[in-house]
Parts: C-alpha cells; structure tokens; sequence
C-alpha cells in the first residue's frame, strides 16, 4: 500500500497552515523551504529552557497513511539521530519515542514492536491522540521546552 | 508576608492599578486559535478578569477545543514564558489583547 506524492504533498501543505500558526505564536522557525513533491521535509527549531537550539527533521513520505519520520539534525542539517542533537528526556536508543514518528515502529528499527504503523493516530497511554502535524511541533514544543541539557 | 500582604497581591486593584478590570485574550492553540471571534462556534469567548488563575484559562480553552483528555499535559506559555496554573492573570501583567500559547503533549511511551 502506498500514498500518491501528490497525495502527502497536498496533505501537508493543508496541515502545515495550523502548524505554521502555532509555531508563529509559540516563537518557534518553520522552514518549509524544502517542501516539494521532491521532497516532503520540512523543518522546525526548538529552544530548550536553557536557551539551547534543537533542529527537528519530518520527513512526510506516504502521509499521512503512515507517520512522518521525526528525526533531530544539526543546524546545516548534515549530522542526523544522534546522541548530542536530542535533547534531554527522550528515548535513549536515540529515538522520539512517539506513535506519530515512523522511527519508534519496530519494523523500522526502533524499540516498538507491539506498535503497528497503520494505528498511528492511536494515543499513547492515555494521553490525547498526537494525530496533526500541528499537535506533533505542540507535543515537541512542550517537552523540549521543559528540558535541560542534551543527551551526550 | 503578612496576611496584609497576601490580601494585597491577590486584588489585581492594589497590586497593579493601572490595568484594566478585564482583559481579552488570544489563545493559539494546535488545533486553532481562540479569540473574541474564532473559532465561531465556540461557546464561550476569552474574556476574564486578571485575577483570574491561569488554569482556568487553560480549562476554558481546552473546553472549546475538546482536549478532553485528562492525562496529556496542558501548558501557558506567553513568548517563551512558561505560565504557572496557579498564578494570576495579573501576577503576570497580562494586558489586553496580549497572544497565548496552549501547549498540548502526549503520552509517553
């Protein structure tokens, strides 16, 4: 099963409206600049409670039948996933360990198994489904910034 | 303190006289934004008094835009300010019209 290119694209740009707002309010950097149907990234900058800066990757490949890949990268964007540009709080492997992000599901490598990729949508215990890109940057939004350090 | 005091910076009154009784506010959230005409359905509008705390800002918003669950965790923040649940409106100098930020998390695995 997959998702037409233009399918996600259209997708995204619809979802991105409420994102870019809450992002504007919230006083984080939006970059959709590398938003095609070439490829479906974009980019969001995070600060911590220490003022430490944290670059967020999604990657909305066949969205939204499955998650986007939620990866932190560097500022250039050419160092991803590792230990240093996760902040503090996060799964260990390093991972954001969340259903909306494809990289937790244990087909793709990461820690859950007992998570199917189809039921993304589902909460996580009994928290509120983190079901838009508008809720993921939110959800992103209030951890980091209630965290301190980095993870290495 | 004294209870003097503790009376004191509980009336909005005293403690800041130049501000208004009421302020209206705007409250974006991830699901859209709250204020005196958005969204247009909503059945109340965010219109408090500054002794109001902040957790029922945070209530009423979570009301219009049906965050039901109770174990996500809800936050304030003005800009980069973290609003505490207790505070008041009026702890924090929140003027007329000033923006608000709803955070919403999820779980954790």
């Amino acid at each position: 099963m997959s998702v037409p290119v233009e399918v996600s694209q259209q997708t995204v740009q619809t979802e991105l409206v409420a994102a870019a707002e809450y992002a504007a309010a919230a006083g984080l950097d939006l970059d959709t600049g590398f938003l095609s149907e070439h490829s479906l990234a974009f980019f969001v900058r995070f600060w911590n409670r220490d003022g430490d800066q944290f670059y967020a990757e999604f990657q909305c490949e066949e969205y939204p039948l499955y998650p986007p890949t939620v990866e932190f990268v560097n500022k250039s964007r050419s160092e991803r996933g590792t230990l240093r540009l996760y902040p503090q709080g996060f799964h260990p492997t390093p991972c954001i360990c969340m259903r909306y992000n494809r990289k937790a599901y244990g087909e793709r490598g990461g820690p859950h198994g007992d998570w199917r990729m189809l039921d993304w949508r589902l909460p996580t215990g009994n928290g509120i489904a983190i079901d838009t890109l508008a809720l993921m940057v939110s959800d992103l939004h209030s951890k980091i910034r209630q965290s301190s350090g980095r993870m290495a | 303190m004294t209870v003097d005091q503790v009376q004191d910076s509980q009336n909005p009154e005293t403690e800041h006289p130049s501000l208004p009784h009421i302020v209206h506010l705007r409250v974006q959230t991830p699901r859209g934004l709250w204020s005196m005409q958005e969204p247009k359905d909503a059945t109340k509008r965010p219109v408090y008094p500054i002794s109001t705390k902040i957790e029922q800002v945070i209530q009423d918003a979570r009301e219009v835009f049906k965050f039901v669950e109770q174990d996500s965790k809800y936050t304030l923040f003005r800009g980069d300010e973290i609003l505490e649940p207790q505070r008041t409106l009026a702890s924090y100098k929140i003027e007329d019209g000033t923006l608000l930020v709803l955070s919403v998390q999820g779980g954790n695995a």
